[in-house]
């Protein structure tokens, strides 16, 4: 292998991907223009084929794509459904289905313009962008070792995270292990029942791997409240839970401008109060001590940085002066316009490409891969 | 050839088959000449659309959309020749912009939220979004009991529009002109009593029927058309012979909107055409990359 020298292959701290993806996802929450979510998808797959390494969830990008396709057809084809005639470019005419008076303002099919078809091509490719980007973290970043990072806290609620988060991927990887091994007992998987003899044992596989995850994080202490007496369990639970919820509205709210401005940035202080004083009466009592820790070098920061960069170099634009082209109207067909600045903010998406270290080659992961799931911490 | 590779053409290709016929679309002028006359509807059969976007500084705008029995109310907003725009999760379900008005860049004095801007991504705030209205010639304003795409219009009506900002929840703004048709007469009376007599007479009046020939008389426009008689009530439930104590109209000026800056036309001018091209070009450049780096994998996994 030639690109030895430097950076040495290891894992990336699973964080700094998180950090990474969800710029990426603010700045595609933050646009419609197909211009720039399109790029975003690009850098989104390029920075994971990159990247990725060889474990099963890495595997589970493909699916975010076809998952962010559906989204987009899902949405264009609303829009022919319901009243496609916005606009004066009319594309082609299907014939209008009347409706009772009970139903009025809703209309089936009829013209379709290329204005309704662009619109609802925007808006499904906005949401599908925002789906690539945290497939791409699910990709790119280790659950488990993401997992272990937390703080010992978030033990009570990070198993439940963790499951949740690793669910997708852990399917995907089911839906790889059936189809080869149907293939293997020579079955094509052709024709109308092959989706079926395909879900049963996917779903059975996902479900099994699942709860083995979880058993084998029970038996190593997560959520278990150890010597705790029900009151302090109570109090810090409620206090993670509030923090947690009043967060999750804050961010809402930042990210959302037609919400109160008061549920902004308070409930943000509000809840990280919460929560912090929450940790702290948890952190406490729950000793325990970590093997390996993942450590928080250059690289990291430097992926973590690009993904705030991307991130502010959209917010800033649609604060600023040529605020209109990152929601470009469709009054008219026309291709949408594009300044700059927004499109050299998403290319710094790229950078994690060269600047974090490569993945651990195969041998080496591949073993870890193979201890059961419960190989966590 | 890569199969990755060839995906990533396939999908390219599709999508400029998508794009292409959105290129073959020539743009449109804010104000569209071919469709509606300037200033209010001269005969019964036309409906007069009022556009008040004085709360943002803006024109208040009266154009006729001919055909009154064009059926819906968005439909003759957009007959008067209405430049809108709707929000992008719904569409013109839910009418964000009419003329550019509120702009993507202006900041609104919204209560408890200074220096809000409308991006017309989702429906817009109560306190900064247009309102509807009706009213029968020489009646009064009465909110809209329908979505602009349901309610039907009536021939020789009024369809009004004003953006309310900061009103409070339940009682918009209605729109700061009468509801009332100016009497107009037959041509040869009508030259009396505005200035220019020769020149000027295609524009305001004409007759209804005449469709466009008028509407493209140029700058004048705006001087020609009748005053706005003072508005009859302030608001929907209060009867129309009460006296216009409040909010006199004699210093609205109403315009055409000839004047209007093209939607189009104004978001492309702060955009660079190279722009466009260099997204496409970084798109097909990480495609490629990403092709190359997945065959370069494979071989060595395989080797």
């Amino acid at each position: 292998m030639a690109r030895q020298a430097y950076p040495l292959p290891r894992d990336l701290h699973p964080a700094a991907w998180w950090a990474w993806a969800l710029g990426l996802a603010v700045a595609a929450s933050r646009t419609t223009n197909p211009w720039l979510l399109l790029t975003i998808v690009a850098v989104a797959g390029y920075v994971v084929v990159a990247r990725r390494s060889d474990a099963p969830w890495a595997l589970s990008f493909r699916l975010y794509l076809w998952l962010g396709a559906l989204i987009v057809i899902t949405r264009v084809v609303f829009r022919i459904v319901f009243g496609g005639a916005e606009g004066s470019t009319v594309l082609f005419t299907l014939p209008e289905i009347p409706l009772p008076e009970v139903a009025a303002g809703i209309r089936l099919l009829g013209a379709v313009s290329a204005e309704s078809v662009l619109a609802g091509l925007y808006d499904g490719l906005r949401l599908a962008t925002m789906v690539v980007c945290l497939g791409a973290a699910n990709a790119l970043a280790n659950p488990k070792r993401l997992l272990r990072s937390m703080p010992s806290a978030l033990y009570e609620v990070g198993a439940a995270v963790v499951v949740a988060l690793s669910f997708f991927p852990q399917l995907s990887e089911s839906l790889v292990r059936v189809r080869r091994a149907r293939r293997l007992r020579g079955d094509v998987g052709k024709g109308v029942r092959a989706p079926r003899s395909l879900v049963i044992p996917v779903l059975e596989d996902a479900l099994d791997r699942s709860l083995q995850l979880a058993a084998s994080m029970d038996s190593r202490g997560y959520g278990r409240a150890g010597g705790l007496d029900r009151r302090t369990r109570a109090t810090t639970g409620t206090l993670l839970v509030a923090g947690l919820v009043g967060m999750c509205v804050g961010v809402y709210a930042t990210l959302d401008t037609l919400t109160p401005r008061y549920l902004a940035a308070p409930m943000l202080v509000v809840g990280l109060v919460l929560a912090g004083t929450g940790f702290v009466i948890a952190g406490r009592r729950v000793q325990r001590t970590r093997y390996r820790p993942d450590h928080w070098h250059a690289a990291e920061v430097a992926v973590a940085a690009c993904g705030l960069a991307v991130a502010s170099v959209l917010v800033a634009v649609g604060e600023g002066a040529s605020a209109a082209t990152l929601v470009p109207a469709v009054v008219s067909a026309t291709w949408p316009p594009l300044t700059w600045a927004p499109l050299l903010g998403v290319l710094i998406g790229t950078l994690p490409a060269w600047v974090s270290p490569p993945p651990r080659p195969t041998h080496v992961s591949a073993d870890a891969d193979r201890m059961p799931a419960g190989a966590i911490a | 050839m890569n199969v990755r590779l060839r995906r990533l053409c396939g999908a390219l290709a599709v999508a400029a088959l998508v794009f292409l016929p959105v290129l073959a679309a020539a743009s449109v002028s804010s104000i569209d000449d071919d469709q509606g006359t300037p200033g209010y509807c001269t005969d019964g059969s036309g409906v007069t659309v009022v556009v008040d976007a004085s709360a943002l500084d803006g024109p208040v705008i009266v154009r006729c959309a001919p055909d009154g029995d064009a059926g819906s109310g968005l439909e003759a907003l957009k007959d008067a020749g209405f430049q809108i725009e709707g929000t992008q999760r719904f569409g013109e379900g839910f009418i964000c912009r009419i003329e550019n008005q509120p702009s993507a860049t202006q900041r609104l004095e919204l209560d408890g939220d200074d220096g809000y801007r409308e991006s017309c991504l989702d429906t817009p705030p109560t306190a900064a979004s247009w309102s509807y209205w009706h009213a029968d010639d020489g009646g009064s304003w009465e909110y809209s009991q329908y979505g602009a795409s349901t309610a039907t219009v009536t021939p020789g009506g009024f369809e009004g529009w004003a953006f309310s900002l900061n009103q409070p929840t339940g009682s918009p703004a209605s729109p700061g002109v009468a509801p009332v048709r100016p009497d107009v007469g037959p041509p040869e009376d009508r030259g009396s009593d505005t200035g220019p007599a020769g020149g000027g007479a295609g524009s305001g009046g004409g007759t209804g029927g005449g469709a466009s020939s008028g509407g493209r008389a140029g700058n004048d426009d705006a001087r020609d058309l009748p005053p706005p008689r003072p508005r009859a009530s302030a608001g929907p439930t209060s009867a129309p012979t009460s006296a216009p104590t409040s909010a006199p109209t004699a210093d609205v000026t109403v315009t055409g909107g000839e004047d209007q800056p093209d939607l189009d036309a104004a978001s492309v001018s702060d955009s660079n055409p190279a722009a466009p091209i260099a997204a496409g070009a970084a798109v097909i450049v990480l495609g490629v990359l990403g092709a190359v780096a997945a065959r370069r994998r494979r071989v060595q996994r395989s080797a």
